[in-house]
Order: structure tokens, then C-alpha cells, then sequence
């Protein structure tokens, strides 16, 4: 299928929006997310029926059901190998992948790390609140050490992880950082991530108005956020992005953290590349047994 | 409340017409996704006021539309939502599941407040003087707007807080 060439004034934000109703607590920065993301297709052009969005669980992986497009609100921690299928499969769909903090880097941890090697074209966006919110208030792997909760009564003894040095690591070849405290900078950054040409990771701190930290809400970020195009930051350059992404639960850097200036070729790409290389030289179909017999 | 890629002292009287009409569609999408939060979260008095400042937005949009039509009949828009965030729309977390309808008014205020800001911050960098006439009345219109949502709070009895079977764990920022 041929996509359709993108034009930036097709489409509206609310050409994006489905009927459903989140159900999610008002106040919640969840609402601001989906909103920049609408905002975002909607700069891109790309129709709703090109758009497929992948979800986890939780209660941010509900996107999908309230974005237009092929939504797929699958099972916990695997939104990016059901994207990544689709994207093998549908190289030309615009594929999105969403979900929380848990559902990426807890039980989902171990598929990050091969989604950035393989470097397909798709998008995800992770909502880290450091809480597990949809099943009222467990720690979850972004939890800073000592966080208290129902459950966890007397604190937390982990060390959180830190996902923006956990993509960075693996290679991620993009890498940005959000809040739905800043709306227009959050919709550029997903904007930007969709465009760039390979694996997109974005970050939103989307604070949990009813089980997250009272000091950690959207008033809160806007008084805290450091945009990294203040302090001159040069996304070009992947340690510079390490060493500021080590402030991640002490600072909140918005904005591109990482963007390879020479993006490495996509999984589609190759693939496209060895089909058509091995299909030069591939006997007819009638000949393919000669090449198991010994003569 | 941002603004992307617009040139003040360039902006001709269709643009800002439009910009104005962009103004008023984002505060009545925002209020009506408001109401239904309030629905969903059983908070109907909230959710009624929300639906009347929708109807208010949608009233002030129409009217700009309007004068849109007469003055620029068929001459394509050239700014678009993407230029503006939140400008008059209350921001996202200034709702809360079980908020008083005084509670929804103050957001209602503030985002009024906010528009009045927006127009007078503006003002000093227009260049065209219909442009400058047109941002005026909107900035006299925003001080109406706020004046018709503290009538409406005086009318108020004193809220006497959330219902306490409302919650079953003590919310943090609700």
C-alpha cells in the first residue's frame, strides 16, 4: 500500500480523537499527553487509517482506544514486540507504541534493549510516573528509593531505574524527555521522534494526580523543568546526552537529549536490502530442492 | 499558554480573526472534555458549569466566525492550532475528580485571566491597527467573561469540602 504524501493541514487534531471518553482521573498527565500526541499527527499529516498504535497495560497504555487509528491495547510489557511485528509486516504504516514506566521497564524491561538494536522506524512513548497507578499505587521500577506506598509501607530499597540512560546505552538513536506541562514542547518532541528515521524514544513525566507524589505534579514541573535548548545542549553527541540523562529524577531536562546526526539504516531497510540481494541470485522455484542435494 | 511561529507585528486582521476563532475552539474542546471527566467521575454540578462555559466559548466563536465571513469571505486560514496551546483553555490538571462547582469556577477564572493576559502581552507588538482595535475589544471581552464567573461564585454557598466516601484512599493531589 502507498502511504499517503503527508500534508501538514489535512487533518486537525481532533481528526485524531475517537469517540471513547477517557476514563482516566481528571488532573491526570495523561490527558495533556494524548493531546500533544494529537497535535503531533495532525503537524505530520498522515491519515488515521496509516496509524497504528500499540499499547501495553496500564492505566497510559488506554491510548490507543482513544486515538483514530488501528489500536491494539495488547498484553502487559509487550508493546514493543507487537509493534515491531507490525512494522515488519506494514512498513508503511506510521507505528506508535505507548505505555508507563512499569509496563516498559519492568516486565516489558528486556524487550527495549532489542527493539533498539533492531532500529525499526516506529515511535514509543513512554508516560513514567514512577507509580503503578491503574492498580492503585505499587512501586514500579522509575520509584525513587524510600517512596512509601500502600504496599510498600516502609519505603522502597531500590535504586529506580533510569530509563533515559537505559536507551542511551542500548544505543537508542533518538531520545527525548516531556511533560504535559509543556504542552507545545512535548507535542514537538513526539513530532520530531515520529519524523526521525529509526527508533524514537521519548520520555514523558506524566505525574499520577491521585497515587503519585503530591510535590511531584504538573505545577510542580512547571516550576522544575530546565528546557535542554536553554543550557545550549548538542543532542549530537551521546555522551554529553549520558551525563545529563544521569540527573534523571533530580532534574527535569526537556527536550532532545540524543538525536544521531547519521541515523544507522532501519531494520526495514535492511531487510528490503538482503531480499532484493538474495532474490538476484535465487534459483526458480522448481530448482530450489537442487540446493539440498549433493551432486 | 504558548505561542509558536507568530509574528505580532506582521498579523494581518484575517489571521487574527482566526487566531481568535483557534483561541475560543481550544477553551470549548477543553471545556467539554471536562464535563465528560466530571460526568465519568460523578461530579454533575462541575460537569454543568464546564457545559455552560462550552456553550460560552462556542457562542464567541461562532460570533468571531461571523465577522470572519463578512470581512474575509472564502480567503483560506493560514494559522492553525498548532501555533497555539492553551491559550483560554484551562490546563489539564486544573480539573479534579469531586471538585465543587466553586472549585470549577475558580479554573474557569484563571483561564479567563489568562486570556485577558494573553491579549494584553500582545498588544504592544501589533503593528495593524484593526488588529489593535480587534485585540482591545477581546481583552475588554475577557474582563466581561470574568466578571460573569464571579457573579456566578457569589451566588456560591461556602463549599464544605469533598464528600469523605468519596475516597478510598486519601488522594494526594486531588
Amino acid at each position: 500500500m502507498t502511504p499517503t504524501a503527508p500534508s501538514a493541514e489535512a487533518f486537525q487534531p481532533k481528526d485524531y480523537k475517537s469517540d471513547l471518553k477517557p476514563i482516566w482521573c481528571p488532573g491526570c498527565g495523561d490527558y495533556g499527553v494524548v493531546q500533544a500526541i494529537y497535535r503531533a499527527l495532525a503537524a505530520i499529516g498522515r491519515p488515521p487509517h496509516e496509524i497504528a498504535f500499540i499499547s501495553g497495560i496500564g492505566c497510559s497504555s488506554r491510548i490507543p482506544g482513544y486515538t483514530s487509528a488501528y489500536g491494539f491495547n495488547s498484553v502487559h510489557g509487550r508493546a514493543l514486540p507487537i509493534a515491531q511485528g507490525i512494522k515488519i509486516a506494514r512498513p508503511d504504516l506510521l507505528v506508535l507504541a505507548a505505555g508507563g514506566d512499569g509496563d516498559g521497564f519492568s516486565i516489558g524491561g528486556n524487550h527495549v534493549p532489542h527493539t533498539i538494536r533492531r532500529n525499526l522506524d516506529l515511535t514509543y512513548i513512554v508516560m513514567d510516573n514512577q507509580i503503578y497507578g491503574l492498580t492503585k499505587g505499587q512501586l514500579s521500577p522509575t520509584s525513587p528509593r524510600g517512596r512509601e506506598t500502600v504496599t510498600s509501607a516502609y519505603g522502597s530499597m531500590e535504586a529506580p531505574v533510569n530509563p533515559l540512560l537505559y536507551v542511551l546505552a542500548f544505543g537508542a538513536p533518538f531520545v527525548a524527555q516531556g511533560t504535559p506541562a509543556d504542552m507545545a514542547g512535548l507535542a514537538s518532541i513526539i513530532e520530531e521522534g515520529i519524523r526521525y528515521p529509526g527508533f524514537a524514544f521519548i520520555n514523558v513525566e506524566s505525574p499520577c494526580v491521585t497515587y503519585g507524589e503530591e510535590d511531584h505534579q504538573l505545577k510542580d514541573h512547571r516550576a522544575a523543568m530546565i528546557p535542554l535548548q536553554s543550557l545550549g545542549h548538542d543532542p549530537s553527541s551521546r555522551i554529553k546526552a549520558m551525563d545529563l540523562a544521569q540527573e534523571y529524577g533530580t532534574k527535569l531536562y526537556t527536550g532532545v537529549f540524543y538525536r544521531n546526526p547519521t541515523p544507522p539504516p532501519t531494520f526495514e531497510a535492511l531487510t528490503r536490502e538482503r531480499q532484493e540481494k538474495l532474490s538476484a541470485g535465487a534459483p526458480p522455484r522448481e530448482k530450489i530442492l537442487d540446493l539440498f542435494i549433493q551432486r | 499558554m504558548t505561542l509558536r511561529g507568530i509574528d505580532f507585528s506582521k498579523l494581518s486582521l484575517k489571521d487574527a480573526l482566526d487566531l481568535a476563532i483557534l483561541i475560543e475552539e481550544e477553551a470549548q474542546e477543553r471545556y467539554d472534555e471536562f464535563s465528560d471527566q466530571m460526568d465519568i467521575h460523578r461530579t454533575p454540578e462541575a460537569a454543568a458549569f464546564f457545559r455552560t462555559m462550552s456553550g460560552n466559548e462556542q457562542r464567541h466563536g461562532e460570533e468571531l466566525r461571523k465577522r470572519r465571513e463578512r470581512l474575509f469571505p472564502k480567503e483560506p486560514r493560514t494559522v492553525n492550532r498548532s501555533m497555539i496551546f492553551d491559550i483560554e483553555a484551562p490546563d489539564y490538571d486544573q480539573a479534579r475528580a469531586f471538585m465543587t462547582p466553586r472549585q470549577a469556577m475558580q479554573s474557569a477564572l484563571r483561564s479567563e485571566e489568562k486570556a485577558h493576559a494573553f491579549f494584553v502581552a500582545a498588544l504592544p507588538q501589533i503593528g495593524d491597527a484593526e488588529v489593535r482595535a480587534l485585540f482591545g475589544e477581546l481583552r475588554d471581552e475577557e474582563v466581561e467573561h470574568q466578571d460573569l464567573v464571579k457573579r456566578a461564585m457569589a451566588k456560591l454557598p461556602p463549599d464544605s469540602g469533598p464528600p469523605p466516601e468519596g475516597f478510598v484512599d486519601d488522594p494526594v493531589a486531588q
